[in-house]
């Protein structure tokens, strides 16, 4: 049994493990196969402004980028996955003298932030609304929710964000001005306040989030509503379901521990899944709002070509996916126990 | 058991579902009568109203259906009689698995199956208040689940689909005595068993009503099973209780044209296959229904006053009822 399980994990670790070194060496050599390399450019700049001779300006590049321009894209291949193990992406292109983990970790906690907190709170009241659509099938309110998750998991999350800021942002209401400032609808927090445990960099930062948060809760709400649904509604017209209430059990015990529980099955593995996307899911959003999350940062690395950061973005999310898949896959086990078991039917 | 002695009491009772056509009249004008002890097979075609007549017992009906008329009375062992028919969903709650246990078709999937079995044990227990222990309660479950010669410690410690189906069917037999009721319903109990299981199924069903002084209602196609287990079988014919017999009588002669019909579409063992009778015409449209009896289209006796009046369920000599013009005519 215990060598069971280590040999399940062990088989579980190499997929991750291969998953994420298939998917860097993809990006790698993809990167390199787009149109414009900026090292070449910074020489061209450097024989042009400064009247180097091309030599000149490249060993000048090759110090400053710690980059050998000669190796093979092969050698550079190997470099890059020698170095990627031992966790060092280098230094950035566009900020030389950066170190690329330095600008992730500067940016990443924001993206969590708001891209979490939306998925977290979305889902709460997307399936409490869900179960509730599905329970009272025949109440007035039924298809008010039903028919605004539809409409919201149809609208695509930019439409909604700028929706939002012309909510919040622009419309001045009876003289009043807009609710929220206009220059707190960019950046991750105000220009006046130090990071750190005070109230009115805490105060800056949600003034900030606030908007983005919304975004992805209501992008995302309609379909844990649709979801929790359709899956709630499977399990009402169950015979387990039936059978329970032919027990004489509570409403509230069969709503929790029979229809709830089961309902959840699907629902739980799809946010296990969707815990991956976090981190790459929003770039749109975060160019919108000008919030320098990961996404932001991204976007900025691809237009200018800064492959060392571009690649170690990638490298983040592809392990955050792969993560979260293996995190699905485990979390399904510990809740559906006819998966944990692997059938073993007994004789009758 | 005196005849006039009875546990449940169904008059004239009738349920309509609300269609998109209009009122469908499932249940139309049935009366039935359960005796302590006894057991009552109820036959007939699909969709003539045995399902929905016995799901009115525990007022489980779908959310279109409604009692529209007649009444459903139960005499608990203790305490004054229960009119179910206008009970709250409270008062029936109660009533249910500790009074009567409906068991609906399908019992394979009659438990939570993200939960081990003695959990679901115990959920009924606390929903009925038992005043047991969780100990004692296992302890009852355990001895309960080997009446039905289960492995009691082994069974409440599985996961429903680690079980096989007449392990479940026997567990969900177990389950129903946990609170002793009265009264069991099994709307088709073994279709989805094979013959063998079945057969053993029934038995046991048929000796633990004996020792745990239960009733039982059990609606069945098969009527290898009611010669078996019933002690009286009724009839059912688009929503009415066509006839009311004592099980022996019943095969030996039935009175109502339909019975008689069913019984000569059973199968022999000893005829072609060519000769497999059934019963001429299709069942007749609930929606809008005919004037008169409502076998008169498919009856080979029927004659002018079948087409005019609805025949009315009434006595046929000894025990039996039968709802008939001309049931004096009919033989085998």
């Amino acid at each position: 049994m215990q060598k069971d399980m280590l040999v399940f994990a062990a088989k579980k670790l190499m997929k991750v493990v291969f998953t994420v070194w298939v998917v860097t060496t993809l990006i790698f050599f993809l990167i390199r196969l787009m149109p414009s390399n900026p090292i070449e450019r910074y020489i061209q700049n450097l024989v042009v402004q400064y009247g180097m001779t091309y030599e000149e300006a490249s060993s000048r590049a090759s110090s400053l980028f710690a980059l050998d321009l000669e190796a093979s894209l092969f050698v550079q291949y190997i470099d890059y996955l020698s170095s990627a193990v031992r966790l060092d992406f280098g230094t950035s292109f566009l900020s030389p003298g950066v170190q690329v983990t330095q600008i992730i970790a500067a940016r990443l906690p924001w993206t969590l932030f708001t891209v979490g907190m939306g998925l977290v709170l979305s889902f709460i009241i997307g399936i409490v609304l869900g179960a509730l659509a599905a329970y009272r099938r025949e109440s007035w309110y039924e298809p008010l929710i039903s028919g605004t998750s539809s409409f919201l998991s149809a609208v695509p999350d930019f439409l909604i964000a700028i929706f939002l800021i012309l909510l919040f942002g622009v419309f001045t209401w009876g003289g009043r001005g807009s609710i929220i400032p206009i220059f707190q609808l960019r950046g991750t927090y105000g220009p006046g306040v130090t990071p750190g445990w005070n109230a009115p960099f805490i105060r800056s930062v949600i003034g900030h989030g606030f908007v983005p948060i919304l975004t992805y809760f209501f992008s995302q709400i309609g379909i844990w509503v649709l979801l929790m649904k359709g899956s709630t509604s499977g399990c009402l017209n169950s015979d387990y379901a039936q059978i329970a209430r032919a027990r004489g059990l509570r409403p509230a015990k069969i709503l929790k521990s029979y229809i709830g529980r089961n309902a959840m099955l699907p629902i739980a593995t799809e946010f296990a899944m969707r815990l991956g996307f976090i981190i790459g899911g929003s770039l749109i959003i975060e160019q919108l709002f000008v919030y320098q999350g990961l996404g932001l940062e991204l976007l900025n690395a691809t237009s200018n070509r800064d492959y060392p950061l571009m690649q170690a973005i990638f490298l983040v999310m592809t392990i955050a996916i792969v993560l979260s898949n293996l995190f699905a896959e485990l979390l399904y086990g510990v809740l559906d126990p006819r998966i944990r078991h692997g059938g073993g039917k007994q004789d009758g | 058991m005196s005849p006039d002695d009875w546990i449940l009491d169904i008059q004239n009772l009738f349920i309509d579902y609300r269609t998109k056509r209009g009122n469908l009249h499932a249940v139309h004008d049935a009366s039935l009568r359960i005796r302590p002890g006894e057991s009552v097979a109820v036959i007939g075609e699909s969709g003539c109203g045995k399902t929905t007549l016995a799901a009115s017992i525990v007022k489980m009906l779908p959310l279109n259906a409604d009692i529209r008329s007649g009444s459903i009375t139960y005499k608990p062992r203790k305490g004054k009689s229960v009119s179910i028919h206008s009970s709250s969903e409270q008062t029936m709650r109660t009533l249910r698995w500790s009074e009567i246990v409906m068991m609906f078709q399908a019992s394979q999937s009659s438990f939570n199956p993200v939960t081990k079995i003695y959990t679901q044990f115990l959920d009924t227990a606390r929903a009925h208040r038992m005043k047991l222990t969780s100990q004692q309660v296992l302890k009852r479950s355990r001895e309960l689940l080997e009446l039905v010669y289960l492995n009691g410690d082994a069974v409440l410690n599985s996961y429903p689909h680690e079980l096989s189906g007449g392990m479940k069917q026997r567990t969900l037999i177990a389950l129903s005595l946990l609170l002793d009721p009265q009264l069991i319903i099994l709307d088709e109990p073994t279709t989805a068993l094979d013959l063998i299981t079945q057969k053993r199924i029934l038995l046991l069903l048929n000796s633990l009503r004996k020792s745990h002084n239960f009733s039982m209602i059990f609606i069945t196609h098969d009527l290898g099973i009611v010669t078996q287990l019933a002690d009286r079988v009724v009839t059912m014919y688009a929503g009415a209780v066509v006839e009311d017999s004592p099980s022996s009588e019943f095969f030996a002669d039935p009175k109502h044209p339909y019975s008689v019909g069913l019984l000569r579409a059973i199968p022999k063992l000893n005829a072609a296959f060519e000769h497999l009778y059934s019963i001429p015409g299709s069942t007749p449209d609930l929606v809008r229904r005919i004037d008169g009896c409502l076998f008169s289209p498919r009856c080979e006796h029927s004659h002018d006053r079948c087409l005019r009046e609805v025949p009315q369920l009434r006595s046929v000599g000894g025990h039996r009822l039968a709802a008939c013009h001309l049931y004096e005519e009919v033989t085998v």
